[in-house]
């Protein structure tokens, strides 16, 4: 057998100090052990303080955040932002989340698509809804109409779990065409916001003011002031700009100093948490439409990444990630009505290597970053970090999802 | 935080802890694995009977109840704030509660002095000081009374009414203490948690113990006494009219340091020597461990003290009666022969038992003794005006009808109840001896599963009987 490289073949071979160059560019987290992982925190460490702290009272005490930068950059007075700021959340229009980069914390990221059997009744999506909305091993979950049903993930320490908790229940359902799972590579962007998994821009907030002018007139719900507020709450900025430390001091009793210092290091430097605005886009009549792109499976890894980080150049997504070991390749939305997104299409369609686009338009969002949406069941930003740490939940026995919607079928 | 001494606007408000007119839970949850869930679940679940608020800013309803979005919210009167939400909130939330004019606090939450907050939680009692707002905790589980239904926090249930004022450092204990209470029927008059005891000191909830009329016993589990001298000064004032059991933990070289990392308790430089002086200054009885902790706590809220060493045990098995003569002596209390107690007493019980039954003291009945002989055996004893205390021991056969000697026993106990001689039961065996002595304990008997534990409990109420006369006469 020739030693002698084909020509037709890369030049990075395994063992070689060529080798997957590439992995120099694009950042893939290792997997880590939460608690130990260099720069890795738990949520309730003290260097977490200033985000805990606005998270927990901004409902109350918008001012946590710096009423200074935003009183200048928005040229409102502060008494005004405040007063915004209150009833956007008692209206349930807003939420205060955030999203650290799950690799490196310890767990797997996994979403999956469920598409239900032609024919399946309203009542029995409406049912199977019903449990995504109520399950709390899922941390961010929509329902959908088109070419899949359901887009729900959640991260998970061990991948057995959440096939024994979620996959197998689901497959066991007669209404259940296919589950296709799509673990992600990189989390690239969420809430318009660019995450610690992006190339270029981290924590680069990407909604633009012609939209949003669009938006205002749109929907009823957020004025324009109101989005310009959202947006600028949103934009990135150095941690001083964000919270208002003294605020912070006057709720907690804390050190500003040493929560200023932690939430740099936490947020700026070790890209550990982005925490974001999200805005009630049930209430606000708007429907992301998310892209399933499928690439030809002989694309090797670099592109595939190359791809993601090209596709992230585009404003007009709010959401991009690349999966692993998937039927598919890259996921990414925008909002329907919002942006043109047949040219959107067009643009994913013009690369060379894809092979198939699925699309579908979520109906209903049930969970963002673990937070339940569902404010119509008075559940508006009720938490629940779940966490699969040490359990093998495979040993219990689970009980199968019961879609009976009358009395006569449930017999 | 040390105090010299008890506090009396602490003191006069810490009725509101225990039985509170309203509360308000911040931090109360929608949602069931959560603390603040658990906390307005068992206020309800318990049948507490006046208002509660929950307050989250996040939900309209908690429960099927209004939720508020902060305490300064709640238009109507609140006495109690019980506060479940993480420690950078604290502050904030304390604030309201000074606005707000409630009369106590309750900070549930964990984090403060124990993990080296000691300053933040330092801030907080000053704050709360200088505004006579008297602070329970932090680092707590709750509080509750089952005579008011009232159980606040995330303690699963109700322990069972009864006499022992329990305060405790320790959550864990306190609620093993409350699974004991439903198990073994072990009656409690009220419970609560005190953590960190940033404000609230130990000495305070004894001379609310003191005062209140379900109270006839307060069990202290102390993991560090921060205000040693107001500790000493309360029971003083207390020990007169009840008796104070005290645990110390935290003595050995690990447990120094565990005991800080639990509930921020300093204990470096102290030994167990110097509990001792503690206690002996403060007449209150040590317990070495948490059984004896419990058993002499049950002892001392239900009897009377124990005047004199003249203790008859009657019993149906030897063994029973060697296991407990040798565990008095070693205990430095010696059982004295019958006929040291009361020469004619021997004779008058020998009616009650076969020729092979021993009426010495241990008094052995034998193993085939049925209900009448325990009575009369009993009887004899309990009049004899020489005896001070009666200790009766049933050792199940194949011939005992365990049912009818406890019914028959109780019987005795009740008629000569008003003579106020101490009445100890150990019932040891099976299931049916476990059924005996819930009976027991249900009918103000402390009854126990081993012999060891019944004289430990007759041995408390010699020393507390020593104790009362002593500071009853230097008061």
């Amino acid at each position: 057998m020739s030693e002698k490289v084909p020509q037709f073949m890369p030049k990075y071979m395994i063992g070689t100090e060529e080798q997957q160059k590439w992995i120099q560019k694009y950042f893939f987290c290792p997997r880590g052990l939460g608690f130990f992982e260099p720069g890795a925190v738990p949520m309730d460490n003290p260097v977490m303080s200033a985000f805990n702290i606005a998270k927990a009272s901004y409902q109350i005490r918008p001012e946590v955040f710096n009423m200074d930068y935003l009183s200048k950059s928005l040229n409102l007075k502060k008494e005004e932002i405040i007063k915004r700021m209150k009833r956007l959340y008692d209206e349930r229009l807003i939420m205060y989340v955030m999203t650290p980069p799950m690799q490196i914390i310890g767990y797997g990221l996994y979403y999956w698509v469920v598409k239900l059997k032609e024919g399946t009744s309203k009542e029995k999506k409406q049912a199977l809804s019903e449990w995504f909305q109520n399950k709390d091993e899922i941390c961010t979950g929509a329902e959908a109409e088109g070419d899949f049903d359901y887009f729900n993930g959640c991260h998970m320490r061990v991948l057995d779990n959440l096939i024994y908790d979620i996959f197998y229940r689901l497959r066991d359902l007669p209404e259940v065409e296919y589950v296709h799972t799509v673990p992600i590579r990189r989390a690239i962007r969420d809430l318009y916001t660019n995450m610690p998994d992006s190339l270029n821009d981290y924590r680069k907030f990407f909604l633009d003011d012609d939209t949003i002018k669009r938006l205002a007139k749109m929907q009823d719900k957020m004025d324009l002031t109101d989005l310009r507020i959202f947006k600028a709450l949103n934009t990135k900025r150095p941690m001083e700009e964000v919270y208002d430390f003294k605020v912070l001091h006057e709720i907690s009793g804390l050190n500003p100093d040493e929560m200023l210092m932690g939430i740099k290091a936490v947020i700026e430097n070790n890209r550990m948490l982005v925490p974001v605005f999200h805005f009630n886009t049930r209430k606000m009549g708007l429907k992301n439409r998310l892209f399933l792109i499928k690439l030809f499976q002989m694309t090797p890894s670099y592109r595939k990444a190359e791809i993601a980080d090209e596709i992230a150049t585009i404003p007009e997504f709010n959401v991009i990630n690349e999966f692993t070991d998937s039927f598919y390749d890259i996921g990414a939305a925008a909002y329907a009505d919002l942006t043109d997104t047949d040219a959107l299409f067009e643009k994913i369609n013009s690369f060379s290597e894809v092979e198939d686009v699925k699309v579908a338009d979520f109906t209903r969002e049930f969970r963002r970053f673990t937070c339940r949406l569902d404010a119509e069941n008075g559940m508006w930003e009720e938490c629940i970090l779940t966490d699969d740490f040490l359990s093998d939940i495979t040993r219990k026995a689970m009980p199968a999802i019961n879609l009976n919607i009358n009395k006569e079928e449930e017999k | 935080m040390k105090i010299d001494k008890p506090r009396q606007y602490v003191v006069d408000n810490l009725k509101y802890v225990l039985n509170p007119s309203s509360i308000a839970v911040v931090g109360a949850s929608r949602y069931p694995v959560k603390v603040g869930y658990k906390a307005v679940e068992g206020l309800i679940t318990w049948g507490y009977k006046g208002k509660i608020y929950p307050v989250n800013p996040r939900a309209d309803e908690i429960q099927g109840l209004k939720a508020y979005k902060t305490v300064k919210d709640i238009p109507y009167p609140v006495d109690l704030v019980y506060i479940a939400v993480p420690a950078h909130l604290v502050k904030m939330v304390l604030e309201d509660v000074v606005e707000k004019k409630a009369k106590v606090v309750v900070i549930s939450t964990s984090a403060f002095k124990e993990i080296g907050r000691g300053d933040l939680q330092d801030q907080l009692t000053e704050f709360c000081r200088k505004n006579k707002l008297p602070l329970v905790g932090p680092n707590l589980v709750g509080m509750g009374s089952p005579y008011l239904d009232f159980d606040c926090g995330f303690v699963p249930y109700l322990p069972v009414a009864g006499p022992i004022g329990m305060i405790s450092q320790s959550g864990a204990n306190l609620v093993a203490a409350i699974g004991s209470s439903e198990a073994m029927h072990l009656g409690m008059s009220f419970f609560v948690g005190l953590g960190n005891k940033a404000d609230v000191d130990f000495s305070e909830f004894i001379l609310y113990g003191k005062e209140d009329k379900y109270t006839k016993c307060l069990a202290t589990y102390i993991e560090g006494l921060d205000s040693p001298e107001a500790f000493i000064s309360a029971c003083r004032d207390t020990v007169p009219h009840k008796p104070v059991v005290a645990i110390k933990v935290g003595g050995s070289k690990i447990g120094i340091k565990a005991a800080f990392a639990h509930t921020a308790s300093e204990n470096e430089g102290t030994d167990d020597a110097h509990y001792d002086k503690i206690f002996e200054k403060a007449g209150a009885i040590r317990a070495t461990t948490w059984q004896e902790f419990l058993d002499i706590a049950l002892a001392l809220g239900t009897q009377p003290p124990l005047k004199g060493d003249n203790i008859v045990m009657i019993t149906n098995g030897g063994g029973s009666g060697l296991l407990s003569c040798d565990h008095f002596e070693r205990m430095g209390m010696p059982m004295k022969e019958l006929n040291q107690i009361s020469p004619m007493l021997g004779f008058k019980i020998r009616a009650y038992m076969p020729m092979f039954g021993s009426p010495l003291n241990p008094v052995d009945i034998s193993g085939t003794a049925n209900a009448t002989q325990y009575k009369g055996a009993i009887t004899q004893a309990i009049r004899d005006a020489n005896v001070d205390a009666l200790y009766v021991s049933i050792c199940p056969t194949a011939m005992t009808s365990i049912e009818e000697i406890t019914d028959e026993i109780m019987e005795v106990y009740n008629t000569h109840k008003h003579l106020g001689k101490p009445f100890v039961m150990e019932c040891q065996g099976g299931n049916e001896c476990y059924d005996a002595i819930r009976k027991f304990r249900d009918a103000g008997v402390p009854a126990y599963p081993t012999a060891e534990q019944g004289v430990n409990a007759l041995i408390a109420l010699r020393k507390y009987a020593r104790i009362k006369e002593k500071f009853s006469k230097q008061k």
